[in-house]
């Protein structure tokens, strides 16, 4: 068990969506089987409505499976308790939503809801890591750039200390520069704290700079997995091949 | 001087004046002022009928009941009143009766008031009206916060934070919201507006000074039966939202 760290045996995830007045329900993985070793960073590739967002959602159980099992450790994290699997298990959204108040209130958030007695140099240490300047701390959240509220949603998701770092979409929203910054950011903190980080992108050429392995998902499906940059400069299937000539995207 | 049906007739002239007002604005409620008027003569024709009834019979079981009907009642014009994904009518019946009975206990017991019709049926409809309105607001709060605030929800679960943690801020507002018109009426009682049962009083003779001790009785009473209902619809609602494994209902998502 000791090489892997996230296990995804045969998942599947199905949704009720409304279509005009029904409900009907689609399948948004199908079937999807994948191992993530110890301290890699595993880059989840796909086009848009593919369900890579739904992937890391299920991962540290914003939703859960409709069928299959995910493993953390060897452990089914459905007999987990959920708290606990979030604080190893931490997840970044695609667009980084601060609460209100003071930077330094929302890179504590999780260790003050544990009533956590000694949050001293905390704050700074973590806005240390991920490049911030310790002023920002008394900033008010809702007057940083976007790049910068990125970092701090990274901070804040450190601060309980996870096993592995879901990112979802980190850069999307950024300018080349912040997108540039927070591509070393995931790369330095692979090697500072030896996070496993599970990444998706639709950027084929960010999974090359920052992934080591990674999968091609396309409408719910695995297309491939392999060794990056192998996988997506030798795509073996034709529709991974369409996906990285940009006819899917 | 005495009012009879002739009076009522007139004054339905008031409710013309409405209806005008609704058609030429286009506001399209002369369908549900119509109906208001209709029930609002039926409804209280009939209570004044089962009140006569009941203060002559003065029977502890028969006020009870007349109080657990009034907050039936209560409960599901408040509960009905939106669609939302919790049981309403249910959650407001259990948190209406709880600050009803609560409160009208305690001031049994204080000596306050004694068990007579003649006191209980009145105030216990005073209260229970408030608490409606509260549990109403609270149940359609709670809603849209949830609604409104759900990347914010999710952001503070993915981060570790209980159902309950990450809606500990949208449940202030909703309590808080759903006591401003209580609130408000505890602030501007006796100088902009003189409320119902001191109205009452003085209309039906009783000096203006022993209209307002009660008043000020019914204010406080009020204002617990409020706070309590309010925090417990909350509470009951905002549980709706969630799985047992801290997770926006699906339909949520
Ligand atoms: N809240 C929701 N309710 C119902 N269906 C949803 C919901 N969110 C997403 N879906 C559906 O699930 C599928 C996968 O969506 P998902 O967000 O996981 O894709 P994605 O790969 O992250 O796309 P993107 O690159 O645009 O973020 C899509 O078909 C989408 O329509
Ligand atoms: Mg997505």
């Amino acid at each position: 068990m000791g090489e892997i760290k996230l296990k995804l045996e045969r998942i599947t995830k199905r949704r009720l969506i409304r279509q005009n007045e029904d409900m009907e329900e689609i399948t948004v993985l199908k079937d999807i089987s994948v191992e993530i070793k110890p301290k890699e960073v595993f880059a989840v590739v796909g086009p848009s409505g593919s369900g890579k967002s739904t992937l890391l959602r299920l991962l540290n159980r914003l939703e859960d499976l409709s069928d299959g099992s995910i493993f953390l450790d060897g452990q089914n994290i459905k007999d987990m308790d959920v708290i606990a699997l979030r604080r190893k298990v931490a997840l970044v959204f695609q667009v980084p939503i601060l609460f209100d108040g003071t930077v330094e209130r929302n890179i504590l958030f999780s260790l003050k809801i544990r009533e956590e007695p000694n949050l001293e140099g905390v704050a700074e240490k973590y806005i240390n890591l991920v490049g911030l300047k310790r002023n920002l701390l008394s900033r008010n959240s809702n007057e940083l750039s976007v790049g910068q509220k990125q970092r701090i949603s990274i901070a804040r998701a450190l601060t309980s200390e996870p096993e592995v770092l879901l990112m979802d979409e980190p850069t999307s929203a950024l300018d080349p520069t912040a997108t540039h910054n927070i591509e070393s950011l995931i790369l330095d903190l692979k090697s500072k704290i030896g996070l496993t980080i599970v990444f998706v992108t639709h950027d084929i050429e960010q999974a090359k700079r920052v992934g080591e392995r990674g999968m091609v998902l396309v409408n719910g499906e695995k297309i491939e997995e392999g060794e990056i940059p192998y996988l997506l400069e030798n795509p073996q299937n034709s529709i991974t091949q369409e996906f990285i000539k940009g006819i899917l995207t | 001087m005495t009012q009879n049906f002739y009076h009522v007739l007139i004054s339905l002239a008031l409710v013309a004046v409405a209806l005008g007002i609704s058609w030429y604005e286009k506001i399209r409620v002369e369908k549900d002022i119509a109906i208001g008027t209709l029930r609002a003569f039926i409804q209280l024709v009939a209570i004044g009928y089962a009140l006569e009834f009941i203060f002559d019979l003065n029977k502890l079981w028969l006020i009870l009941l007349t109080i657990l009907v009034m907050v039936m009642a209560g409960a599901h014009t408040a509960g009905s009143r939106t669609k939302t994904l919790v049981p309403g009518v249910r959650i407001s019946a259990f948190s209406i009766g709880v600050g009803t009975f609560f409160t009208l206990g305690s001031m049994l017991i204080l000596g306050i008031i004694t068990i007579d019709p003649k006191y209980v049926i009145p105030l216990g409809g005073m209260i229970i009206g408030n608490s409606m309105n509260a549990s109403a607001l609270a149940l359609e709060r709670i809603d849209s916060e949830v609604k409104n605030k759900k990347a914010e929800i999710e952001q503070a679960l993915a981060l570790g934070a209980t159902a309950c943690q990450a809606l500990s801020r949208s449940y202030k507002i909703t309590v808080r919201a759903s006591m401003i018109p209580t609130l408000n009426l505890m602030k501007v009682v006796g100088l902009v507006q003189l409320p119902g049962a001191m109205t009452g009083m003085i209309l039906a003779g009783a000096s203006p000074l022993s209209a307002v001790l009660i008043q000020i009785i019914v204010i406080y009473m009020l204002i617990s039966a409020v706070t309590i209902t309010a925090v417990i619809t909350t509470r009951i609602a905002q549980r709706g939202y969630f799985t047992k494994a801290h997770q926006l209902v699906e339909r949520m998502v």
